[in-house]
């Protein structure tokens, strides 16, 4: 009051007429001070409301704060892997004191993908990744501490005997890309020398591929879904608290302070709730950021150090946030007026319009939709701005047609017992509170599901080609060779290895026509027409054609195109071939011609699904010797059978590894997108969850504080013998009718927005029950908890203390 | 049956709220349509009388008899049955549901009790009627003035015809013309109904609408003067 007091002496000493609102920035800053006193000045209760608003907004600003974190985690890992790797340069180097010889060796174990590289040095001086000190020599290696931790696991024996090299070092930070990466650098043996080639630093990298539409529709969409609810929560979170603070501006009002002046005290104390908000989301965000080193998503693991918010984008959460608390607040009391004897709710009695309510979710389907005829993958801004704004607005939508669809429904209800009454005539009254304490759930719920629909639909498409690719248990494996002879002992120690029931393989190069030299593009890559080469032994050979008869030395010629789009003609009995044909961007050297014989038979390809194409010339080794072909590879099947050997996959990655490291898996054993959409899945419903848990915390301080304002009518209900059980039943249903309807909204909207991504995306919509009972479930699980937790409140204002008025 | 036929009896009642001493030994009974008017200062006991009289309240020491029955040893369901169905209650203000419509309102007690809603909302158009009141059944408490509002309330409190009605300042909160026109109908109606009725007032002019008078004065009842 000394501060009202204090701007009315000011506004009178300046000249002003003593009556009338002081002006003034020194009578704004006073309000606004007063304000702001209020915030941390009101007792127990005071300080719960306070704070119950910081950790709301807290909660916002920390997950604000890790989406504007986004850019430099992303800038951050991919410059870690510019600055370890180098996928080859197009003019190789010649071998000096300071190139290395280098190869993949990646491997999988028990579905976790392990990054191997292999490494042999020309001379003494040889390139370092980083986050290593020196390079292993013969029979050693480097780990990353996740894959040491790995190695030294009881169950790891397999990767032991796979990776049996001597670990002489751990790779630093700088060396990996999140701490729980696994990898390792290896040295490069003859095994896998066809593999490697040669570089003369690290740090080259192609530029990463543009993000597929796939990946760049989740993302938008997760940004989205989940910042708007975030939004949302952070509006609901400053309204907490709000009755008490208009009946507060009211006794203001009575001791002299004009509107103007309630609202600036207003602004103020909410500029105190959503700066220790942002305080708290600091804390928060900081605190979480610890936990990101343990999260792997779409396996990417980054360092809590890498996750620092863009400046500008912090600075911009910084003000928006104050200032969105201050706007909400002062939106709110448009609908009120604080007089000195009470708030007087000047709310228009008149229904609410669903014209621009539903204005709102059409745009955004609109937008939505008008992305179907955009190209698949998005280029530039405007594709992506358009995806997210279509789905902000549909989500947007949901908390606009959320009060007219609870006024509409409530309008409609009618009958029942008396706590129901009461419950209903108290809605069609006034669905305000109820449905700004909700809308926080419906959009967290919609955008919860439509998340949850992309991904298990996602989750369902993997798991269908994985299902396919199981129901044949082969694992496919493809490397260089240095021949057959090296290929045949590969299979024979294949076929030796537990577990596996066949193996099969060939080797394979392309052959050009004699004297083609075929035509150089703009970037000097000079390509030609080929053919391919096939070698094996009569055994292999049937697998691919219908040979009939056969002895090392023959040839077979292809007399269809084996489901090849191009047809090699020149392929024929009696022609000359060049087994180096001059393809690539660096000349091949000279040709290695070798005449298909004329006693070549032309024969019949057979093609087995999920194989290679069986190849134009089949060879026997006798006949062409393997060590004439340009960069030959070899393709292994081995089949395998996990009920005689349950561990047969990581068995046989083991020999193959063995054989030889560079050897790459092509099919697809494990899944590794189930355990990630789980992971993601859960995430998600941890999170609408917390928020449905937050929300309902606003919930039961906006109920206590409706009953404190009722306390006198409680006391007489229960004068005249209300039961206790008609007043719960009331409260509950209060809360239960607005959740029920949000989530009626909720679903449908998620279920439709979900259902319009997939479409755009070409993916099959699936619908899981369980994540739509399990959020329907835990928005239950909450009207209780607030009805549970709001009893004995209610209990006590039912208390015949109400009626004294002494 | 309560001393002397009457049908609501309080001896020696004592009741505090921390250290104030809220009633100290206070005696009270009433009798069937007998309309009994409890004055006193403001801070006297007199409200906390009537509570410790209804059964909202359970006084620290003494006894509530009500029809041969002790309320103070009933347990708090017996006693909120007991206010449904025999008490009627009429109070200063915002006593009324302001979601409900006053012939929900005047129903509320009676659907309360169990009384089918449409039976209940005929016997409250009723009770509206009789208070002049029916005007304004379908109109929400904030629609209506301070006078019809406490109509509603009186008819309230009849609806489930009580055997005894409570009234704490009912014409506290009303102009003087108003105030005798809601006590002349709820006299009049309580007399009709042969309900006994304690009528809290620290007025003069509304105690002249009782059959007796008694003054509550530092927790203690003393008899004033016969009323009317």
């Amino acid at each position: 009051m000394t501060t009202l007091h204090a701007a009315r002496s000011t506004g009178s000493r300046s000249g002003r007429p003593p009556h009338g609102s002081p002006g003034g920035p020194a009578a704004w800053l006073r309000d606004l001070a007063m304000g702001a006193r209020f915030a941390v000045t009101g007792g127990r209760e005071g300080w719960f409301r306070t704070a119950l608003s910081a950790i709301g907004v807290g909660i916002g600003v920390a997950v604000l704060l890790l989406a504007c974190s986004a850019p430099t985690v992303l800038d951050a890992w991919h410059g870690r892997e510019k600055a370890r790797e180098n996928l080859g340069q197009m003019h190789e180097p010649r071998a000096s004191d300071r190139t290395v010889r280098y190869a993949q060796a990646d491997t999988t174990f028990h579905g976790e993908p392990v990054r191997g590289r292999l490494v042999r040095p020309d001379g003494a001086h040889p390139p370092v990744p980083p986050g290593i000190a020196h390079l292993p020599g013969p029979g050693e290696m480097v780990v990353s501490p996740a894959l040491r931790a790995l190695l030294a696991a009881p169950d790891s024996a397999p990767l032991r005997a796979r990776l049996d090299y001597k670990v002489v070092g751990t790779i630093g930070d700088s060396g990996l890309l999140g701490p729980q990466e696994l990898t390792f650098v290896a040295w490069l043996d003859d095994r896998s020398a066809g593999e490697a080639y040669r570089i003369s630093r690290f740090g080259k990298i192609f530029d990463p591929q543009p993000p597929s539409a796939r990946l760049v529709l989740l993302t938008v969409l997760a940004c989205v879904v989940l910042l708007m609810p975030v939004v949302v929560f952070i509006g609901t979170a400053v309204r907490f608290g709000g009755d008490r603070r208009e009946a507060r501006l009211a006794a203001l009002r009575l001791v002299g302070a004009d509107i103007p002046t309630t609202r600036r005290i207003a602004a103020g104390e909410a500029v105190v709730g959503a700066a220790l908000g942002l305080a708290a989301g600091l804390l928060i965000f900081l605190a979480g950021r610890q936990a990101v080193g343990a999260v792997t998503l779409w396996g990417v693991n980054v360092f809590p150090a890498d996750v620092v918010p863009s400046p500008g984008l912090a600075a911009l959460v910084a003000v928006l946030v104050p200032a969105a608390s201050v706007l909400v607040t002062l939106f709110a009391q448009r609908a009120v007026t604080a007089e000195p004897l009470g708030v007087v709710r000047n709310r228009p009695v008149r229904r609410r319009r669903l014209g621009w309510r539903l204005a709102l979710p059409l745009t955004g389907l609109a937008l939505l939709l008008s992305s179907a005829w955009a190209p698949q993958a998005p280029d530039g801004w405007f594709p992506v701005v358009r995806l997210a704004l279509g789905a902000a607005l549909l989500l947007l939508g949901v908390t606009a047609l959320l009060p007219w669809l609870v006024e509409a429904v409530v309008a409609r209800l009618r009958g029942g017992p008396v706590a129901w009454q009461l419950t209903v005539r108290r809605l069609q009254l006034d669905s305000g509170a109820a449905h700004r304490a909700v809308s926080g759930i419906t959009v967290a719920v919609a955008g919860a599901l439509a998340l949850h629909m992309v991904f298990t639909t996602y989750q369902a498409g993997y798991a269908q080609a994985y299902e396919e690719s199981a129901s044949r248990p082969v694992i496919q494996l493809s490397g260089s060779t240095a021949s057959w002879g090296q290929a045949r002992d590969a299979l024979t120690t294949l076929r030796r290895t537990s577990g596996v029931t066949w193996a099969h393989g060939t080797v394979r190069a392309p052959a050009g026509r004699e004297g083609d030299r075929g035509t150089r593009d703009a970037d000097g890559y000079r390509s030609v027409q080929t053919a391919m080469v096939t070698v094996g032994d009569c055994a292999e050979l049937r697998r691919k054609a219908r040979i009939g008869s056969c002895r090392d030395g023959d040839v077979f010629v292809a007399k269809d195109r084996g489901g090849r789009a191009t047809d090699p003609a020149f392929v024929r009995p009696g022609v000359r071939l060049n087994l180096n044909p001059p393809e690539g961007y660096e000349e091949t050297g000279p040709p290695r011609p070798w005449t298909v014989p004329d006693t070549a038979r032309r024969v019949q390809t057979v093609r087995h699904p999920g194989e290679d194409l069986p190849g134009d010339v089949l060879a026997t080794p006798g006949a062409l010797p393997t060590g004439r072909l340009q960069a030959p590879t070899t393709e292994l099947l081995v089949g395998y059978d996990k009920a005689r050997e349950s561990d047969a996959v990581e068995r046989i990655r083991t020999v193959a590894f063995r054989v030889n490291p560079g050897l790459r898996e092509l099919s697809a054993v494990d899944n590794p997108h189930d355990r990630q959409y789980d992971g993601l899945r859960t995430a998600l419903f941890l999170g609408s969850v917390i928020v449905l848990l937050l929300i309902g915390a606003g919930l039961i301080v906006s109920t206590v504080e409706q009953l404190r304002e009722r306390r006198r009518l409680l006391s007489v209900l229960d004068a005249f013998g209300t039961r206790r059980a008609t007043m719960g039943w009331s409260l509950l249903w209060q809360t239960a009718i607005p959740v029920a309807l949000g989530l009626a909204l909720a679903v449908t909207a998620g279920l439709g927005l979900g259902a319009v991504l997939l479409t755009l995306s070409g993916a099959e919509v699936h619908l899981d029950g369980a994540v739509i009972a399990g959020v329907a479930g835990s928005a239950g699980g909450v009207v209780l908890l607030v009805t549970l937790l709001s009893l004995p409140p209610l209990w006590r204002m039912m208390r015949p203390d109400g009626l004294r008025t002494e | 049956m309560t001393p002397d036929g009457s049908i609501l009896a309080g001896e020696g009642l004592h009741k505090t709220y921390g250290r104030t001493t809220a009633l100290d030994g206070a005696d009270f009974s009433v009798h069937p349509g007998e309309v009994v008017a409890v004055m006193g200062p403001s801070g006297s006991g007199k409200s906390t009388l009537l509570h410790c009289l209804a059964g909202i309240v359970r006084p620290d020491s003494g006894s509530v008899r009500y029809d041969g029955r002790e309320l103070t040893t009933l347990p708090d369901a017996e006693r909120s049955a007991l206010r449904r169905t025999d008490f009627g209650f009429v109070f200063q203000f915002g006593q009324l549901v302001p979601e409900l419509t006053c012939l929900e309102n005047v129903a509320l007690p009676l659907r309360l009790n169990g009384t089918k809603r449409k039976i209940a909302e005929a016997t409250a158009r009723e009770w509206l009627a009789r208070l002049e009141a029916d005007d304004i059944h379908g109109k929400r408490p904030g629609e209506i003035s301070g006078g019809q509002g406490q109509r509603v309330a009186v008819a309230r409190a009849l609806a489930g015809r009580p055997r005894v009605l409570f009234a704490d300042e009912p014409t506290g909160a009303l102009d003087s013309l108003n105030g005798e026109r809601v006590l002349t109908l709820l006299t009049d109606a309580a007399r009709d109904t042969s309900a006994a009725v304690v009528l809290v007032t620290h007025e003069p002019r509304v105690a002249a609408y009782s059959d007796r008078e008694i003054t509550v004065r530092d927790g203690r009842v003393r008899e004033s003067l016969a009323g009317l």
